[in-house]
């Protein structure tokens, strides 16, 4: 059923894309690459790995494995509206209510055998070890291989080198369970692609840090998290190409993402996956626009085709979530710097220790330089943990204070 | 003309009419209920009979509290943490800090010079230490709320209850009183229990307080027992205005007059 699906959802996706090519969102583009990963991964024949956020998605791509980390399918979940029952199933089960329901959520869909069976499990202890558990865990009920990448805080060069072995000993891994040696050749094609992904993205988020804007707050939300997924395929340079020629379209004809922005914000770690009127609010109400996601982000350097895996490496290292506070305080100073923001909203996402564990460390440094942060106290994918109203005060209540600042 | 300022928070609702000098002429507080757009047409026909004057003659209304969307004809919904600090700018010139408890959250409000909101913060996804608190614990001591002010004299012990949770601090009410503890010594350590909770807001948004002169309004601030703690857990003096509790609706009524000008 599932398979059926997304192959409907990326086939009609393909069809409205060659019916009118010059006139397709990028978006559309986005999805159909979406619809085609969850196709695969409701395939049969295909090798099939859950992961953590941080793995490097381009060699598995490369070595034939279809993967995904699973707090995406929270999301999807949650976007979906179909969160809230495997939520509970996990309770159910015995899962505190206030742990992170990202996690909540994707154990209640493997405990309820709503996800794929995968051929082996790939956890990182980055950017959080509550992820690592429910690799752990997923692992041990569905009798499969776990591959643990113990990812580093600080890019040190010795830091580097430890994950960067840590990566060819999966290439060993992912091998002896594929029964696939690794073809260099493909590994270098598919880096050099990853580089070119790596320049379109930069051009895309320059495009985004322009006043006004082209970019509204719906265009690119989480997509400096998810895009990886995709890295290393000739899918996600097309995405970025889309994304990339629609942006400089806005650009060149004189157009903004929304109509007279006043409020330039910044979007802090991940977005309220479930359906919630905020950034409709924010820019029909307050002329208020989301230009940047804390995620949306490139902060490592080209990678080596010849010899990949100390960019890897520190690509990995370089996640903001996943880094120490001082490192991740200098990215998100940076990014206010470069989009001319003037506040930041954080959803303190549940049990989720970068969001709600860091929210007093993140607003005393982002004052330091004059930008208020909201604190929302809110569930990202519990839609049960959302009071609209509650939220809705203390949003209008930020903008009022930034309008008359 | 006149311009009137409506608050309507979870558990009452609050009327202010001034004219266009700033004087206040009438005020009106009364319950919610559970109808709240009924109680917006009373206190507003309330203080508009008290002033006696036509609602026609209204040149503009401003609405805010959690109802503020459900009052019709209004110039426009302003949040209670602009019109609170609107408000107190009014009536305590010169407060750089203010903490407004009302029904359901609990604010600290940081001001700047003009009077207006620098930073603010509110309580987090529950409703414990604030006025919802205060009424479920008079109703576990079985005391009139109005008369839990002054019940902490003489209280010796500084107990620690439970703040966490309303439902777990009632429950340790209850067992409190079963083992016999005197309602005074409760009753402050209730108020400390709140005092605790609203004193990491303030700290939130002012880290040093010094030099910040703190004022208090919402329904809770006419609770001395409430200041009291508040006073000694942070070393400083609270300053009360003369009516905590319609500061939202003066700073609406306020905000109306400026925005018809």
């Amino acid at each position: 059923m599932m398979y059926q699906y997304f192959n409907d959802l990326a086939a009609g996706l393909q069809a409205k894309i060659d019916e009118n090519p010059e006139k397709t969102n990028a978006r559309k583009k986005y999805v159909r690459e979406v619809a085609k990963l969850g196709s695969r991964l409701y395939s049969e024949n295909q090798s099939i790995a859950w992961c953590g956020i941080c793995v490097p998605f381009d060699l598995l791509n490369v070595m034939g494995v279809t993967s995904c980390f699973v707090e995406f399918v929270g999301a999807l979940m949650a976007t979906n509206e179909i969160a809230d029952h495997s939520i509970v199933l996990a309770e159910q089960a015995g899962y505190a209510s206030d742990t992170c329901a990202y996690h909540r959520s994707v154990t209640g869909a493997f405990l309820e055998n709503i996800l794929p069976v995968p051929d082996f499990v790939i956890g990182t202890s980055s950017p959080c070890t509550a992820g690592l558990t429910v690799m752990e865990n997923m692992a041990r009920v569905m009798k499969k291989d776990l591959f643990v990448l113990n990812v580093p805080q600080i890019p040190t060069d010795q830091n580097v080198r430890y994950l960067a072995d840590q990566i060819r000993d999966l290439v060993s891994f992912i091998s002896d369970h594929t029964g696939q040696a690794l073809d260099k050749e493909r590994l270098k094609e598919a880096v050099q692609k990853t580089n070119q992904t790596r320049s379109l993205l930069l051009e895309i988020y320059d495009y985004a840090a322009m006043v006004p804007s082209p970019v509204n707050s719906k265009l690119l939300r989480d997509f400096g998290i998810v895009l990886p997924l995709f890295f290393g395929t000739d899918g996600v340079i097309e995405v970025c190409k889309a994304y990339r020629d629609e942006l400089k379209g806005t650009i060149d004809s004189k157009k903004s993402g929304i109509e007279d922005e006043k409020i330039r914000l910044m979007w802090i770690q991940n977005r309220i996956q479930f359906k919630t009127d905020i950034d409709n609010m924010l820019e029909e109400e307050f002329h208020a626009n989301i230009v940047i996601d804390e995620l949306n982000t490139i902060n490592w350097g080209p990678i080596d085709p010849e010899d990949p895996y100390e960019g890897f490496a520190r690509r990995i290292i370089s996640l903001p979530i996943g880094t120490d506070i001082e490192h991740r305080m200098k990215h998100m100073k940076d990014l206010a710097e470069k989009y001319k923001i003037v506040g930041a909203i954080n959803p303190c996402h549940w049990g989720c220790r970068q969001g709600t564990g860091s929210r007093g460390m993140i607003g005393k440094g982002m004052k330091e330089i004059g930008i208020p942060v909201l604190n929302l106290e809110v569930d990202c994918v519990d839609s049960r943990n959302f009071a609209p109203n509650q939220v809705r005060t203390r949003i209008e209540a930020f903008m009022e204070m930034l309008e008359n600042q | 003309m006149y311009y009137l300022g409506i608050d309507i928070g979870s558990l009452s609702c609050d009327a202010v009419l001034i004219d266009e000098n700033e004087t206040v002429l009438a005020s009106s507080v009364i319950p919610t209920g559970a109808r709240n757009v009924e109680a917006i047409q009373k206190v507003k026909t309330h203080v508009l009979d008290m002033a006696g004057i036509q609602e026609s003659e209204l040149k503009a209304v401003i609405s805010t509290g959690y109802g503020r969307n459900r009052v019709d004809k209004r110039l426009k919904a302003v949040t209670e943490i602009t019109c609170h600090a609107r408000g107190i700018k009014a009536s305590l010139e010169g407060t750089g800090l203010l903490i407004d408890i009302g029904g359901q959250d609990s604010k600290a409000i940081k001001l700047d010079t003009d009077g207006k909101v620098k930073d603010f913060a509110m309580n987090d996804k529950c409703a414990a230490g604030t006025g919802r608190f205060l009424e479920a614990m008079a109703r576990a001591l079985q005391v009139p709320i109005e008369e839990m002010s002054e019940l902490d004299h003489g209280a010796t012990k500084n107990l620690t209850l439970s703040s966490m949770c309303t439902v777990f601090a009632e429950s340790e009410v209850v067992s409190l009183i079963a083992d016999g503890v005197e309602t005074n010594e409760i009753v402050n350590g209730l108020n400390r229990a709140i005092a605790s909770r609203t004193i990491s807001l303030v700290k939130r948004v002012a880290p040093e307080l010094s030099n910040e002169s703190v004022a208090m309004s919402g329904g809770v601030a006419k609770n001395s027992g409430v200041i009291r703690a508040l006073n000694q857990l942070m070393g400083k003096e609270i300053k009360v205005p003369e009516q905590p509790d319609t500061i939202g609706a003066l700073g609406a009524a306020l905000i109306a007059l400026e925005k018809s000008k």
